[in-house]
């Protein structure tokens, strides 16, 4: 510890806090511009000087630690003059746009000159300037040098936190530019946060240009929408449009940084495409309608099907929120009285229950930087850096502080790649047997096979170290297998006294919640068991095929679209007797309602989210929904109070409230009080909580599909196709925004270098994939890193549906690729 | 694409670092003895590789001044202007220069055999004024030696 | 006269080549350090009272013994032979007429700090000069005075010559290393220091080419005899550039602490026929001038910080009456605008706002206020810059402003220069 005196004042810090810490938690503030708390440092603006007394230099407080008995002045007459100089040199060349600049309002150089800066300033010189006008650089970005006031953090950012590394200083002096390589269009990940961190006017979001000054919008501090990482952010709207996202850096996880979907994935709030009323089927047509007749054809339907003894499901969409997927699940059970629900559509029911005992979700949440702070992280099931981009940012980030074994198993290249210590490149579903093969080396059982260099190597690293922890994500629930590999890694490790944390990598925003809330066949909320287990997605869409569906009730899930075998879906919809669809736009499944109802967005409802950490965090209300627009729980407890009277609920509030009373890990969480941090779920330790806890009456036991296909490879289809979301898309949202479809408009096929240089195959060609049962024409794209005999097609676009290649009961798909 | 013979210097320039990019610095003077000055093609294979990003490379070129960023003349000529030289009356020199090849500074003759640059010292204070051309340094000049040297080179 | 050490082999034919060089005794200096203890070499260097040729002045064999004795340690020596500094052409003599006596002088500092890879630092345009370096490095390996099992010894040692490529900023050590590591040439934040972090994150020492050069005399004939020359504080051989007004310009090497005036009458033949000595600059263009009333100081690191401005380089450059200081300072001040690598504030755009005034002044659009401003600007800059660099820009101007304030006056009262009348 320290003890030092800032202004006379004495406090005590931590040996090695920066002098701008220390001030700043006695109370002052030292402006900064090039400092960021979570970027390598420069002391390269000069703002920050203060006075160390005994030193005849100013010295840099954002570089420099305190030491025992050290004074600093940071309001001293030359300090402060120091200050204001730094301040009127930054200006000297700074164009005075502000009247037309986009930053107005809430630039960080308006900020500090109003606070630190001169009066005046008898600059009267021609300013430097390097163009006439603003630049587009990017699809998300235009850029205006002349304002660049040379903090780097553009550059900082982009190289060391989101790792693409595409911004560079060009030049030199006051010629210095801050741009791409030749100033070419940039093809990079589109994340913005180059103009997030941007204190000024010089990079640009194009999506906000001219759309409004600050002061005029209103927003709210929410989550996104888009995958598991759950990263806060603030939607702003100015006159009932949104019209922009931005990130606080001292909330969420994510701090100041978001991916290209989170902060440009807005526009399909106030899409045209939006449903705006209800529809009803008449005549095999479906046409608008009221919601009391939306509601009436409801309660005929279900009523019927509920007489007939049919079966009956429920497929909800993992972006629901949990008073949302909570209350699905109560109608499912407790006013339908069925087991047959889950929430997603593209895994087996079983191997999920398998992934939530394995990865011990029912023990509550583990904050990422805590399980990262491990010797040794293995990353498995994930093409993390495309599917949950900024797990990948934190994980780089973290990783250049400190010693970190990163060790990445996947059939793709991706990104964090280049800080990994070691790559395991394997075949589709092979996790089973390369975990089995570590396993097997670090318990002595094995000393591994020639050709498992790397699986050794790795082996050794885990062995070595005192602490592991391991990133699980969703693709090992592609193809249905057992995942009892995970759990004997972890016992081995446990077993030789390391400390193992396991952490799940979900692709869908509120994947982890809509589990914790029971929406799953065989669990109930909390993770109780039910009695009898009943029907996941797959089985519901087996058994519709058979004619035993008497009513599917899907909420905001594309089924046709994602469920793996689109044939068998849209087949299988087709003679369910009475199918409930609620979405925001005209999916496919949609389009196969018989009552189609007109959901709210993300921003036009409260509720929470649970992220794959276990961290609830809220979300809020914008605006209300525009025409007959409703939220989820809204319309779920309408079509409950259709077959029980007394089902309906009043406020997500009430919902939440519930919930605490049947989930012991959500008992202590406080709807209002969840802050830019939320709250990670501990396990309370007591007993199961008590209130409303559904039982019903088991229905059939369905079989297990099959596992991973025989390893007889058809030498007419050499490939192996896997899906997975794309950087710039999630889900089936993201294709109803303008920018995202800007960036990327058409379904890619990625493929491996080696591959491509064999076939011919030149990055952006357009290639026929084909398997025995469809066939499709994609722009290729050349992944260097991506295993040999392994093609990716990402699930997210319209123009090519890749659960078209997929077939019930056959694992991956094998295709050709071929030029046209 | 690079010569076999460049192809082949990288690879000898990246057993003397350890690192691959410090050797951005001796592959761009590679890419310049090539093309005669930095091309983004050359940039865009340094970058390939070395396996760094070409930004990098981009940064490194155009930050230190002899990367020449256009094509120049066969002869660059680089008169020195700074203090010693000018005292010396270097900036005769580039007047004397300039007249005889009938250009400005920072332009190249219609022929592209010559392109006249001012530059800073050059470290032969003693020897003012004095001039670089490509590699060489031609010093103690007087409006005769000039003469005569870019004449040879004509 | 005083008996050249440093620069003893130049006359010499080939003085280049290593069988010269062996000639006239080279290479015995090698075979002695390698029998001592690196801790002995380094107290003797540090008994020398060797201080830093390349400007800072910092005691040598202090800086050695910075570096962390743990063998397993990977370190570096880097050689500084930029010389940027305008006025400066010292160390180009000894790589091009003597490589072999700074080839020696790093392997044996090499050995000295436990550094198994040792890089010269050439700037880009001394091309000739490294095809030297690299001539001399490949004759000494043929030798086995580099390489392998040195001499018989168990130090293994591997040299490389790295070209710049015109940027005067890589003069600064941490700026030097960042330009190895293939980067743009920003100085490091300091600390940590190069010799527990520099080249690659490695413990390294850089020196320049002049202090590596005067190693195989100290270890020949002795720290007492190299302490012996010249004053007690400041020791040693040095090497003066003189250039300018005078008649004989050129490099001389003599002891540290010979007046100015000798430097200026005596060796280079005084002022040349019909110019008048107006200022001096008595180390690189970032020292600030002196005039006549000075020339009695003796050129030392400590008798010329006495008087206000630096030995730097040992760079003497002599200004005539002919010269309008104000465009002198203008050609100072573009050169630091030049090189200014653009990281921090007050260099940056300090510089730039400086330059611009003064071309205004020296082009006959001075204003009223203009010099006011230009030492407000001063006091912005100076102390408060990320490196050397800025200070140095301001010194230099400062420099000017307290001899010649009456030329900037003229300039901008009359909007013509005082010296020859010209706009």
């Amino acid at each position: 510890m320290a003890t030092v005196k800032i202004n006379g004042k004495e406090i005590t810090v931590e040996d090695g806090t920066l002098i701008l810490d220390a001030a700043k938690s006695a109370g002052f503030e030292i402006p900064t511009m090039c400092y960021h708390a979570r970027l390598s440092k420069l002391a390269s603006c000069r703002v920050c000087l203060v006075e160390i007394v005994g030193q005849k230099k100013l010295q840099p407080s954002c570089v420099t630690p305190v030491m025992h008995n050290m004074e600093v002045l940071t309001e001293s007459p030359v300090v402060k003059s120091a200050r204001s100089s730094m301040i009127e040199l930054l200006l000297a060349n700074h164009p005075l746009d502000c009247p037309v600049c986009d930053k107005g309002g809430e630039c960080e150089l308006q900020d500090v000159t109003f606070k630190f800066g001169p009066r005046k300033s008898p600059f009267g010189e021609p300013k430097r300037r390097f163009n006439e006008e603003d630049y587009i650089l990017s699809p998300v970005i235009v850029q205006n040098i002349n304002r660049c006031i040379q903090c780097k953090r553009c550059v900082r950012i982009c190289a060391e936190v989101v790792g693409a590394g595409v911004l560079g200083s060009i030049g030199r002096g006051t010629g210095t530019q801050e741009t791409s390589f030749v100033k070419e269009y940039l093809d990079c990940d589109h994340c913005g946060n180059c103009i997030e961190v941007c204190p000024v006017g010089s990079l640009m979001s194009r999506s906000f240009r001219y759309k409004s000054r600050p002061w005029d919008l209103s927003g709210v501090d929410t989550v996104c929408t888009y995958c598991g990482t759950g990263c806060q952010l603030t939607v702003q709207a100015r006159n009932g449009e949104v019209v922009r996202v931005i990130s606080n850096p001292d909330t969420g996880i994510n701090n100041e940084t978001l991916c290209a979907r989170g902060r440009f994935g807005y526009s399909f709030i106030n899409s045209h495409e939006r449903l705006v009323t209800p529809m009803v089927r008449v005549d095999g047509k479906l046409e608008p309608s009221t919601w009391d007749k939306a509601l009436d054809t409801i309660r005929t339907g279900l009523t019927n099907a509920i007489k007939m003894g049919e079966k009956i499901g429920g497929v909800a969409s993992a972006r629901l929120t949990n008073e949302e997927l909570y209350l699905f699940q109560k109608l499912m059970r407790v006013a339908l009285k069925s087991n047959n629900l889950e929430a997603g559509s593209r895994w087996n029911s079983d191997s999920v229950k398998e992934f939530i005992d394995v990865m011990g979700l029912k023990n509550g949440g583990v904050s990422i930087y805590d399980a990262l702070k491990a010797d040794t992280v293995l990353i498995i099931g994930t093409a993390i850096s495309d599917e949950n981009p900024v797990t990948d940012y934190i994980i780089r980030r973290l990783s250049s502080y400190r010693k970190m074994n990163i060790i990445i198993m996947s059939s793709r290249g991706l990104k964090l790649d280049s800080s990994a210590k070691i790559l395991l490149r394997h075949k589709p579903g092979a996790e089973r047997e390369i975990i089995g093969a570590i396993t097997n080396i670090i318990t002595g059982k094995s000393k591994g096979t020639s050709g498992q260099d790397n699986i050794v190597a790795a082996a050794e690293i885990i062995k070595n170290s005192n602490s592991v922890s391991i990133a699980v994500g969703n693709d090992v629930l592609r193809i249905a297998s057992q995942l009892s590999y995970i759990n004997d890694l972890t016992d081995s490790l446990k077993g030789l006294g390391k400390e193992v944390k396991l952490f799940p990598v979900l692709d869908r925003a509120n994947q982890r919640g809509a589990w914790d809330m029971g929406v799953h066949p065989a669990l109930l909320p909390g993770y109780k068991s039910t009695g009898e287990e009943g029907l996941g997605c797959d089985g519901i869409i087996q058994s519709a095929l058979k004619g035993e569906v008497g009513a599917l009730y899907i909420a905001g899930e594309d089924v046709v679209s994602d469920f793996p075998d689109g044939r068998a879906a849209r087949e299988a919809l087709g003679k369910v007797k009475f199918l409930i669809v609620q979405d925001m736009f005209l999916t496919e499944t949609a389009k196969m309602a018989n009552v189609l109802l007109p959901s709210a967005s993300f921003v036009e409802k409260d509720g929470t989210f649970t992220n794959q950490e276990g961290r609830v965090q809220r979300l809020r209300r914008l605006y209300a929904p525009q025409g007959d627009v409703k939220a989820d729980w809204e319309i779920i407890s309408a079509i409950g109070e259709t077959v029980a009277p007394s089902f309906g609920v009043k406020s997500a509030t009430d919902i939440f409230n519930e919930i605490k009373e049947v989930v012991p890990m959500y008992r202590d969480i406080s709807f209002e009080g969840l802050n830019g941090n939320g709250a990670i779920l501990q396990l309370s330790g007591s007993s199961e909580g008590s209130g409303v806890v559904a039982r019903f009456i088991g229905q059939n036991r369905r079989d297990n599909p099959s596992g991973l296909s025989p390893e007889t490879v058809d030498p007419e289809y050499p490939f192996t196709l896997i899906t997975g979301n794309h950087l710039y898309h999630s889900g089936r949202l993201s294709m109803k925004v303008d920018k995202l479809r800007e960036i990327l408009n058409e379904a890619i096929v990625e493929i491996s270098e080696e591959d491509a240089l064999v076939l011919g195959i030149t990055e952006g060609v357009k290639v026929r994939v084909k398997s025995k049962s469809y066939e499709a024409y994609l722009t290729a794209k050349i992944n260097s890193g991506t295993a040999k005999g392994v093609v990716f097609i990402p699930e997210n676009f319209t123009d090519v549906l890749v659960n078209m290649f997929f077939k019930m009961g056959e694992g991956f798909p094998r295709v050709k690729v071929q030029l046209p | 694409m690079l010569s076999e013979a460049a192809v082949n210097e990288i690879k000898d320039i990246r057993k003397r670092y350890a690192t691959a990019r410090s050797c951005i610095m001796p592959c761009l003077y590679v890419v310049q003895k090539e093309y005669g000055y930095i091309t983004e093609d050359g940039m865009r294979e340094i970058a390939k590789i070395l396996g760094v990003k070409p930004v990098l490379v981009f940064e490194v070129s155009t930050f230190y001044t002899m990367y020449n960023k256009k094509p120049v003349g066969r002869y660059h000529v680089q008169v020195c202007t700074n203090i010693s030289c000018s005292i010396m009356d270097g900036e005769h020199i580039v007047d004397v220069i300039s007249r005889k090849l009938g250009v400005k500074v920072k332009e190249t003759t219609p022929d592209k055999k010559f392109t006249l640059s001012t530059v800073e010292c050059l470290g032969s204070c003693g020897t003012a004024p004095m001039m670089q051309i490509n590699d060489k340094y031609y010093e103690n000049l007087n409006d005769t030696k000039v003469e005569e040297i870019l004449n040879s080179l004509r | 006269m005083f008996e050249p050490v440093i620069l003893k082999n130049i006359n010499i034919p080939d003085s280049f080549k290593l069988s010269a060089y062996i000639n006239s005794g080279g290479y015995q200096a090698l075979k002695k350090a390698l029998e001592m203890t690196p801790d002995a070499l380094i107290q003797m260097v540090k008994d020398s009272g060797l201080r830093g040729r390349g400007g800072a002045g910092f005691s040598t064999g202090l800086k050695w013994s910075f570096i962390p004795k743990d063998a397993t340690l990977q370190k570096y020596l880097c050689c500084n032979a930029d010389e940027g500094e305008p006025g400066t052409f010292k160390d180009r003599a000894i790589i091009e007429y003597d490589p072999h006596q700074l080839v020696e002088g790093m392997i044996i500092a090499s050995y000295a700090i436990g550094a198994d890879t040792s890089y010269i630092y050439i700037r880009g345009e001394f091309a000739f000069g490294a095809d030297r370096l690299e001539a001399a490095i490949k004759e000494a390996y043929q030798k086995n005075y580099l390489g392998k099992n040195i001499l018989g010894t168990k130090f293994n040692h591997d040299m490389y010559v790295h070209r710049g490529a015109g940027a005067y900023i890589c003069g600064e050590e941490t700026a030097l290393l960042e330009s190895i590591e293939g980067r743009r040439a920003l100085p490091r934040i300091k600390p940590p220091f190069p010799a527990h972090v520099g080249l690659f994150g490695k413990p390294t020492v850089i020196n320049n080419v002049e202090t590596l050069a005067c190693i195989p005399h100290i270890i020949n004939k002795g720290a007492s005899w190299f302490a012996s020359i010249g004053p007690a504080k400041s020791p040693g051989p040095k090497l003066f550039g003189i250039s300018g007004s005078v008649n004989k310009p050129g490099l001389y090497e003599l002891p540290m602490g010979t007046p100015l005036r000798e430097i200026i009458y005596t060796h280079a033949g005084g002022m040349k026929p019909g110019k008048k000595l107006k200022a001096v600059v008595p180390g690189g263009v970032s020292a600030p001038m002196l005039t006549e009333n000075d020339l009695d100081t003796p050129m030392d690191f400590d008798s010329l910080a006495a008087k206000g401005t630096m030995l730097g380089s040992g760079a003497v450059v002599v200004i005539d009456d002919s010269m309008c200081i104000v465009k002198a300072a203008l050609i100072t001040h573009e050169f630091f605008h030049h090189e200014s690598c653009g990281k921090c504030t007050p260099c940056r755009e300090g510089l730039d706002w400086i330059v611009k005034v003064m071309r205004r002044i020296e082009h006959g659009q001075g204003k009223e206020g203009d010099i006011e401003l230009l030492q407000k600007l001063c006091v912005d800059i100076f102390g408060r810059t990320f490196c050397p660099l800025g200070d140095g820009a301001v010194m230099a101007l400062r420099g000017a402003f307290n001899n010649f304030r009456e030329e900037f006056e003229y300039h901008i009262k009359n909007k013509r220069c005082m010296v020859n009348g010209n706009r």
